[in-house]
């Protein structure tokens, strides 16, 4: 019995190590769906404010790239009011159309961008507004350039969003002009590049055409840019195009972004869902 | 006792300030992230408890993994670098060295002290990235960083040594 104790005490660390480590990859592999502990994460009050501490203090480092990029915008903006002021003149007086060409109003919550990473296979963004400003999880987030990703965790003060460079992440788009659609999905590696697969065959796809949201999922309205096709090919079972997306936000110096807060539509989840589960039976 | 613990929680918190707000943003060849934040369990003398070394280590590892969104991989990582530091200090140990041997630079000597660093951060890292890409099939990049990641972590801690304990002894 004592050489029993004595056996135990000397080999107890065996056994804290190996609760230690169960403890660790239950984490791991359930991370999934770990909405119960936001708090092991950036979303967690003490890490957000950390976060925030030193993007204020760094976005005064890189204020010359984001000045020339809201330049590029205002441009580019611009551009479009002089276009689209055109286009309401050659309508002239009679316009009744003009409600299908404007995207409806949507609220948008402007966050700032307060930690994110690039080089990682599962890249997160986490952003300073949170549920006290109406933020939940399945929400749209984008910014002046186009898509950034879906809230994925939230809590009172702080999201974290899985961004486009993340390998879990799903878009549905489409080509801008054309019906066809297909899914986005990250592949490591470049940081500005994107895949798109399932777009069929017959498609018309050129170089430089521009991909954006389709409004399958209720997350993004239609019509949402994400980027250009900078090259396509198969897809590897041959039945449908590849597109390689060169994405328009640059997740490099992200720092304004938006969420979409009224587009989501639980009505229209519950339908679906209610779907869902009746085909499985 | 409750000296050396204060002086090694200020030592965690230097270490994760260091790594969370520097080094977590430094990737050598796009991937290779040094995780320094392992030199807080390489410093544990040896005859330490192995209970509280593991603690320490699990404690490290859940800290790191809430600043870096990274659930449960710096947990396993560094659980794991708590586990095998006792033996590994034991092999770099000198003979004539007392019961309580703390790894310094100024007692190991340079290459002991280098070569027992750099398995450490190997071991590391190499946990560390493989949880990380666990399914994925991209072990050339996992593989970088595992040994760019290991080489300049070690490479940081010892200039950190001869910067900081070149005057103690």
């Amino acid at each position: 019995m004592r050489s029993l104790i004595d056996f135990l005490r000397k080999y107890l660390y065996w056994l804290v190590f190996l609760v230690l480590e169960t403890i660790s990859l239950v984490t791991l592999f359930h991370a999934g769906g770990y909405q119960e502990s936001a708090y092991l994460t950036t979303a967690n009050t003490v890490v957000g404010s950390v976060y925030s501490f030193t993007s204020s203090v760094a976005s005064y480092l890189d204020l010359q790239t984001v000045n020339c990029q809201l330049e590029a915008d205002n441009e580019e903006l611009r551009k479009r009011v002089g276009a689209l002021e055109g286009k309401l003149l050659d309508m002239g007086t009679d316009s009744a159309d003009i409600s299908r060409i404007v995207p409806p109003e949507y609220k948008f919550v402007s966050a700032h961008v307060v930690n994110a990473t690039l080089h990682r296979n599962n890249n997160l963004i986490t952003i300073d507004k949170g549920e006290a400003d109406g933020i939940r999880p399945e929400m749209g987030v984008v910014c002046s350039r186009g898509v950034v990703g879906v809230v994925y965790l939230t809590s009172a003060h702080y999201s974290v969003v899985i961004p486009l460079l993340n390998l879990s992440s799903k878009v549905s788009c489409r080509l801008r002009g054309s019906e066809h659609f297909g899914t986005m999905q990250w592949r490591r590696g470049a940081v500005d590049i994107s895949y798109v697969a399932g777009v069929p065959r017959h498609a018309k796809v050129k170089r430089g055409e521009m991909v954006e949201t389709n409004g399958f999922s209720d997350i993004f309205p239609p019509g949402i840019p994400i980027g250009r096709v900078a090259d396509f090919g198969d897809s590897a079972d041959g039945m449908s195009y590849m597109l390689r997306v060169h994405l328009f936000t640059d997740f490099k110096t992200l720092r304004n972004v938006s969420v979409i807060t009224n587009y989501s539509k639980p009505e229209r989840r519950e339908l679906e869902y209610k779907a869902d589960s009746l085909m499985m039976n | 006792m409750s000296n050396s613990f204060i002086f090694r929680l200020f030592r965690l918190i230097i270490l994760l300030v260091v790594q969370v707000l520097i080094l977590n943003h430094l990737h050598l060849l796009g991937y290779a992230t040094p995780l320094i934040i392992g030199y807080m369990l390489t410093c544990f003398r040896s005859g330490t408890s192995r209970i509280s070394l593991l603690l320490w280590g699990f404690v490290t590892g859940v800290l790191f993994d809430m600043f870096t969104n990274t659930s449960g991989i710096g947990a396993a990582s560094c659980t794991l670098l708590a586990m095998i530091q006792p033996s590994l200090l034991q092999l770099f140990i000198p003979r004539d060295a007392p019961d309580e041997f703390e790894p310094t630079l100024a007692n190991m000597g340079p290459g002991r002290f280098f070569s027992y660093i750099l398995i450490a951060m190997f071991v590391l890292h190499s946990a560390f990235y493989f949880l990380d890409a666990f399914s994925l099939s991209d072990w050339l990049l996992t593989l970088v960083a595992v040994f760019g990641g290991s080489v300049l972590s070690a490479v940081i801690i010892l200039f950190v040594e001869l910067l900081t304990r070149r005057r103690i002894r």
